[in-house]
């Protein structure tokens, strides 16, 4: 199983708000070198490879993961949440879960 | 074309022009485990054209325990008027006991609405979509030009469901303007939120939602302590626009 992290640089040159947030998720659970690769979603820079990425696999929010598995089949995160408990193997609560998700996201409620 | 997890985006590019009311009667037609989620603002017109198309729908909303009286008025308006019955989920009390013991009512003014929104609104519509195959939002690409510019009017909800139980969100408000909702709604005398007309345009929790003022954008009436750049973590061109 490979992990890719796609983060987003703002133009300040700091991680965007939900991409630490993530970051320290993981972190905290000793998960981070369970991801094997990070890559960028530059803000002003449609062409950087994560904004690319966020196009090709219909993602509007940073961050998100692609977890290609053994046979080659690769899934699309949006929720590290979700991430950590499906495919890390980890303990998530419902209001773990609950609360990684903005309600601005939602929409439509 | 019938609907499935691998069309769905060809679906949606198909069906883009269509009026609110065709993409609903898809819903209803390829989906028979499935609600319309009901904010109490202006997603009431989804109420109205589902009830026009006739047949059996289910409409479910979120009390948070926070709503203005207004909203209330409105869900129970909406249930007399369409004679139907609307399903209303609340917070799990002991999250909302441990989180106001803890750090009182007004905890997000300082540590931001997330971890109160989680509790009070995405638990319980996490509990609300669980059952469903699919749901019907009020969602539209002009609500936000941050968050929203790419809403397409079917898609698949990564957030709420899982590669092992697959859910199915329908925006057919997506393409439409607040002007066409608008429009729907005086021509169609559907009841609406009172506090439309003193104001307010995006309605949610009382502490949360406030009246904008001219050419502020319906989302800064939300959350508005809160840096919208903070809020933005869009990877599309209208959120780089926004913010260059």
């Amino acid at each position: 199983m490979h992990i890719t992290m796609v983060k987003k640089r703002k133009l300040d040159g700091t991680d965007c708000r939900k991409c630490n947030q993530a970051t320290e998720q993981l972190a905290s659970r000793g998960l981070s070198d369970r991801i094997n690769e990070i890559i960028w979603a530059v803000e002003g820079d449609p062409e950087s490879p994560g904004m690319k990425l966020g196009e090709q696999h219909g993602v509007e929010l940073a961050p998100f993961f692609l977890v290609r598995d053994d046979q080659g089949e690769t899934q699309v995160y949006t929720s590290v949440m979700r991430l950590i408990k499906e495919r890390l193997g980890a303990q998530v609560s419902s209001h773990e879960e609950a609360s990684n998700v903005d309600p601005d996201d939602i929409g439509g409620i | 074309m019938a609907l499935n997890l691998q069309n769905l985006e060809a679906v949606a590019k198909e069906n883009a022009a269509k009026d609110p009311s065709d993409i609903i009667r898809l819903a209803l037609t390829e989906y028979s485990n499935l609600a319309i989620s009901f904010s109490g603002a202006e997603d009431v017109v989804l109420v109205d054209m589902a009830h026009k198309i006739g047949g059996d729908f289910r409409v479910f909303s979120l009390d948070t325990g926070r709503l203005h009286p207004e909203t209330y008025r409105l869900l129970d308006k909406v249930r007399e008027h369409y004679k139907i019955d609307v399903e209303v989920f609340f917070p799990a009390p002991g999250a909302v006991e441990d989180l106001v013991k803890s750090k009182g009512l007004f905890s997000f003014r300082r540590d931001g609405h997330k971890e109160c929104c989680g509790i009070r609104k995405v638990e319980p519509l996490t509990r609300a979509l669980k059952p469903l195959d699919a749901w019907i939002t009020g969602q539209r690409k002009d609500q936000s030009p941050g968050t929203r510019a790419e809403v397409p009017v079917v898609q698949n909800d990564a957030t709420f469901g899982s590669p092992d139980s697959p859910l199915i969100k329908f925006n057919p408000l997506a393409n439409w303007t607040s002007q066409q909702v608008w429009d729907y709604i005086r021509q169609n005398e559907v009841p609406y939120n009172e506090l439309h007309d003193q104001g307010f345009i995006s309605i949610g929790c009382e502490p949360c939602t406030r009246p904008v003022g001219p050419g502020e954008h319906e989302r800064a009436g939300r959350w508005w302590w809160e840096e919208a750049t903070q809020k933005e973590c869009g990877l599309h061109s209208g959120n780089l626009r926004e913010a260059s």
